[in-house]
């Protein structure tokens, strides 16, 4: 490169860009072109001249049918099913959906702290959780007041699909969700939380929302996708 | 072949809106091109195989780099491919993301609506390429259609790797003057 004197410098870096393009260059030197590039725009201009001009070339590639096992094991790959037996028993989207729920919840209760408290008797004993999951727009706050038994559900973001509804679950531990019934996204609610679920009810319930068919679940489990998910915890 | 480009144009963006749907329908028109370009450049069924694998889990991952309008889809998609396999060439392992460098072409290429401007870049790259000594414009082609590096072409040439790339750096000045011209 550099140590060859029959080529001019100043072309220099045209003739990178032009061996970077084709590959010649060693690993690296590859590696050392790549890493100017990002702070070079003229050498990026050269690159673009070359790719571009170079692509014509492109036909020279035989088009030749791909084995049958690609399209199968990239499908997998990519768009792999959580295990059997239902969404949640996937350990690593719970792992993933606590981690986020913590999160978001820290933030939660920085904006709780920072607004002033018209009446503090009514949040005595609150627990609060942030509902959301990776892929999904649907973010909700959920704050459970214990001198209601209400849970105040916050839209944060998230929108009506046609035809389907929103369905709220309780999860405890392993056991199946059990319906807190169906929500509108689009609007913040006060959910009554039945007797039965009530007396499970405290830090480390797992609030979850599925899509579901209208009118929520006819089968009593959630039976679409979790679009958001989070644990109770204490504040 | 315009309305091609359109189409493809649109699979790329409704990948990066997500829809599988699009992306089965890219893989399926458009995997026999990278699959020959994998091929091509490997060597190695196998090998070109495992990477034709994870050109696409590129292409869904970063169907959203792509800008339209620019650069032709399917060259778009032939540069992912042809990067990879240099990456992988390069080092038996994947390093560098060439993917990002490949998206730069989008804004300065030729505009995919028109066949016919094409056939012109086309037509254009052979007559330039005509204008070299045969065996210079050869190793030009070998080193873009078969990844071939300065010491594999200076080998196949039977010359020392000083020599090649003298030549070469000099065919490649003649190159570029003449497709700018």
């Amino acid at each position: 490169m550099s140590d060859d004197a029959n080529i001019p410098g100043e072309h220099e870096d045209e003739l990178l860009a032009a061996e970077y393009a084709l590959g010649l260059l060693t690993p690296a030197e590859h590696a050392t072109v790549g890493a100017r590039l990002r702070a070079d725009p003229a050498l990026r201009a050269d690159l673009r001249f070359w790719r571009a001009r170079l692509a014509s070339l492109d036909w020279g590639f035989a088009e030749t049918p791909a084995p049958a096992a690609v399209w199968p094991r990239l499908e997998r790959r990519l768009f792999a099913e959580p295990a059997r037996g239902g969404w949640w028993n996937s350990l690593a989207l719970w792992r993933a959906l606590s981690a986020a729920a913590l999160a978001v919840a820290v933030v939660a209760i920085g904006i709780d702290l920072a607004m002033p408290r018209p009446d503090p008797n009514a949040f005595a004993a609150q627990l609060v959780a942030a509902l959301s999951a990776q892929g999904s727009d649907v973010n909700v706050v959920a704050l459970y007041n214990a001198t209601t038994g209400q849970v105040r559900l916050t839209t944060i973001s998230g929108t009506a699909v046609a035809d389907k509804d929103y369905e709220l679950w309780a999860i405890e531990g392993s056991n199946p969700p059990r319906s807190m019934g169906v929500i509108p996204v689009t609007q913040n609610v006060d959910v009554k939380i039945a007797p039965d679920i009530l007396a499970g009810f405290g830090p480390g319930t797992t609030l979850a929302i599925s899509l579901e068919p209208k009118g929520g679940s006819k089968t009593g489990a959630p039976t679409g996708p979790v679009v958001a998910a989070g644990k109770a915890a204490r504040i | 072949m315009g309305t091609d480009t359109r189409e493809i144009a649109d699979l790329i963006a409704r990948c990066a809106l997500r829809d599988r749907a699009a992306f089965r329908d890219l893989y399926g028109r458009t995997s026999a091109k990278l699959y020959g370009v994998t091929l091509r450049i490997l060597k190695d069924r196998a090998e070109a195989e495992e990477a034709l694998q994870e050109v696409y889990v590129k292409i869904w991952q970063r169907a959203d780099r792509y800008v339209p309008g620019g650069f032709s889809p399917i060259s778009w998609l032939v540069a992912v491919a042809r990067n990879h396999a240099l990456d992988v060439l390069r080092a038996r392992k994947p390093q560098g993301d060439d993917i990002d460098a490949a998206l730069d072409v989008a804004d300065a290429g030729p505009d995919p609506e028109q066949s016919a401007a094409d056939r012109d870049e086309r037509s254009r790259i052979d007559r330039c390429l005509g204008q070299l000594d045969a065996d210079k414009a050869d190793a030009v082609r070998g080193a873009y259609l078969d990844g071939y590096s300065y010491e594999e072409l200076a080998s196949r040439h039977k010359v020392p790797l000083n020599t090649m790339r003298t030549w070469l750096r000099r065919s490649l000045l003649k190159l570029r003057e003449c497709l700018s011209a």
